[in-house]
């Protein structure tokens, strides 16, 4: 049902639409947090251990490393990109940074510069992977598709090759206290982890929405031809884009790492469909141009949400995956519904 | 079994696997279940599809879950330990099937097979054969990943066995395989152009064993016990193709890991470790060697036998 209020014209004349509920539920920027609330009240009664203080913990313990990961990939994902890398540059910083820190043989055990050293090392992984990424994307204009799963095989595949280098088990323990407890620590119950996440967010956040460089990135994810054509320089932006990405990433793998006390090569092997899909149920279009810090949280939310009950019931592997691809992809088919609707 | 079937009153066992990409896992995972079942208990599944972090999620969920035991398949021995100690600080008792973790101050049992005793008692049943024969052998092994405590224990219990009988059997390749199988192709091949009157052989896990039929059947090597031009064989594991390749004669001897020994001493420590007590971190399964002697008799004890009866009816 349509109704049409139309102001004769005269200088601004204004069409007013009012649009069916459904398409403004769709459009509405509170709709995952209402799906959140809609899905958690809707377990309660098959899995009533949703609703306990320990699966709350879980919840959070689990999100936030998602966090950092997915917010790298919804500044990608505004400039109308996609990172596939991300999960290599986590393997990958997770070892070397280990291999750095490491008690067993490691440079710098016993150390107290072991952690600094070790979580700079890994911050310089991930920076220098997605310059990489974003130096072949911005200047040498390959597809951002192709260069990031091709820099995903190759990074995974070195991953597993510098442990043999480094250990005789599959995998680099006996980290320092130091560092574990940034990914596993606690204070009142509180997880360090979570002071991290907020600084990442709130620093992207600014940059997105402070800066011009935030600005240009949207213009370049709305329209690259006339970004360039109105002065953006799309290259740098685009470039600067992928090492934040980077970045983001390498932090993600701090946590991973601190979490399992490990460096491992396949840790986080799993979890790009996790990224993408965070980010696009939270509302971050795949289209470019559209994002935010609050939505992609809220998407990560709800997918741990789900994940989180899914475990509870206790569902096959098959039915997991079944369930969580359907979820995904229905969001991916809202994001396309609410681009055609908004018009753009 | 879903959640929402659980008994009121009754145990629930968790089951955590890694995966169910081998035979050896898809049957432990069915015996599990079966011997939970013959108990009245219920058993929760999760997979992590090889995902340490994934599956440190699952054991946490299984905790909040309220589970009265976990029994879990790991992937990484290190990234493991995290699990051990959110189970140790919810007084959850945590049993490790198969694969044991890396050494730490966390507490947990692992049920683990005796590769190194299984293996000796298997070559030495071919070592005995050789000698009966009266004699001399070239021997190669195939050796599973070097970073694997279980393919360690499998070379040394090989040379266990062989070292003692020198005058008879000349070890001359040991090919690495990294528990690979286009490794252990080449390196078979590579071993047989090399030393082509090989006639002892003994491969670290049964995965191995139709890429070893292919390598021999061509160099006309690969025939039945009893032929005289039959190369003794033995190997590790207890899968279906074992069990077939002894039907058939072509394989003298298997290392079988007692699964439903191993399957039923998980949840006999999980109520154990329940009621208070502390067993020991490694607790053994000796296994046993299925040879061309004892074939008919031990065959109902080899789990790769069951798969087998299911396949072939």
């Amino acid at each position: 049902m349509t109704n049409l209020t139309e102001k004769l014209p005269s200088a601004g004349a204004v069409l007013f639409v009012q649009r069916p509920l459904w398409q403004r539920v769709l459009l509405s920027e509170y709709l995952v947090v209402l799906l959140c609330i809609v899905y958690f009240v809707a377990m309660i009664p098959i899995v009533p251990q949703i609703a306990s203080l320990q699966t709350f913990q879980n919840i959070l313990s689990d999100m936030l490393p998602l966090i950092v990961v997915a917010l790298g990939q919804t500044v990608i994902l505004i400039i109308a990109g996609v990172d596939l890398s991300m999960t290599a540059i986590i393997a990958m910083a997770s070892v070397v940074g280990a291999s750095v820190m490491t008690g067993t043989g490691g440079p710098l055990a016993g150390s107290p510069l072991a952690t600094p050293a070790g979580i700079l090392t890994m911050l310089g992984v991930g920076a220098a992977i997605g310059w990489f990424n974003g130096f072949c994307v911005a200047w040498l204009r390959m597809p951002p598709f192709m260069v990031t799963l091709a820099t995903t095989m190759f990074f995974s595949g070195v991953a597993i090759w510098y442990v043999t280098l480094k250990s005789t088990t599959t995998s680099i323990a006996n980290l320092p206290r130091s560092f574990v407890v940034i990914g596993q620590g606690k204070i009142y119950g509180i997880p360090h982890s979570l002071w991290v996440a907020i600084a990442v967010g709130v620093a992207i956040h600014l940059i997105l929405t402070r800066t011009v460089f935030g600005r240009q990135l949207f213009a370049i994810g709305n329209n690259r031809v006339t970004s360039e054509v109105s002065g953006v320089p799309v290259a740098r932006r685009v470039h600067m884009a992928f090492v934040i990405s980077g970045l983001c990433a390498a932090i993600g793998s701090i946590l991973y790492t601190g979490r399992l006390e490990t460096g491992s090569p396949i840790i986080g092997a799993n979890i790009l469909l996790d990224i993408i899909g965070a980010a696009v149920i939270g509302g971050t279009s795949l289209s470019g141009g559209k994002g935010k810090v609050i939505w992609t949280v809220m998407g990560v939310l709800f997918l741990v949400l789900l994940d989180q009950s899914l475990k509870l019931m206790g569902l096959t592997l098959f039915m997991v995956f079944a369930i969580k691809g359907a979820v995904i992809l229905a969001a991916a088919i809202a994001d396309a519904a609410r681009t055609r609707l908004s018009g753009r | 079994m879903p959640i929402w079937v659980r008994a009121e009153g009754t145990k629930t066992i968790a089951v955590l696997f890694d995966g169910l990409t081998s035979e050896f896992l898809v049957a432990g995972m069915d015996a599990m279940q079966a011997d939970l079942e013959s108990r009245g208990f219920t058993m929760l599944q999760a997979i992590s599809n090889r995902d340490d972090n994934v599956q440190f999620e699952q054991v946490k969920s299984m905790i909040a879950n309220k589970v009265d035991g976990i029994v879990i398949f790991h992937t990484d021995s290190n990234a493991v330990i995290p699990a051990i100690r959110a189970a140790n600080e919810a007084n959850v008792p945590m049993v490790h099937f198969n694969r044991p973790p890396a050494e730490s101050d966390a507490y947990s049992v692992a049920v683990v097979a005796d590769n190194r005793g299984i293996t000796k008692t298997t070559v030495q049943y071919m070592v005995d054969k050789a000698r009966a024969s009266g004699r001399k052998y070239k021997a190669a092994i195939l050796i599973g990943d070097l970073g694997d405590v279980n393919a360690i224990g499998r070379r040394d219990g090989f040379f266990d066995a062989v070292d003692p009988a020198s005058d008879i059997i000349e070890v001359v390749a040991r090919i690495p395989t990294e528990w690979n199988a286009d490794k252990a192709f080449s390196g078979l091949t590579n071993a047989l152009q090399a030393n082509p009157d090989i006639d002892f052989l003994f491969a670290s896990s049964d995965f191995m064993i139709p890429l070893i039929e292919q390598v021999l059947t061509p160099l006309d090597k690969w025939h039945p016990a009893g032929d005289p031009k039959h190369v003794m064989f033995g190997s590790f594991d207890g899968d279906s193709g074992a069990y077939a390749a002894l039907e058939s004669k072509h394989l003298d001897a298997d290392g079988v890991q007692d699964l439903f020994f191993e399957a039923k001493a998980s949840v006999d420590l999980i109520l154990a470790m329940g009621k208070g007590d502390k067993p020991a971190k490694i607790f053994p399964d000796p296994g046993f060697a299925i040879t061309q002697d004892n074939l008919m008799q031990e065959r109902d004890r080899m789990w790769g036998y069951s798969q087998w009866k299911r396949k072939n009816g």
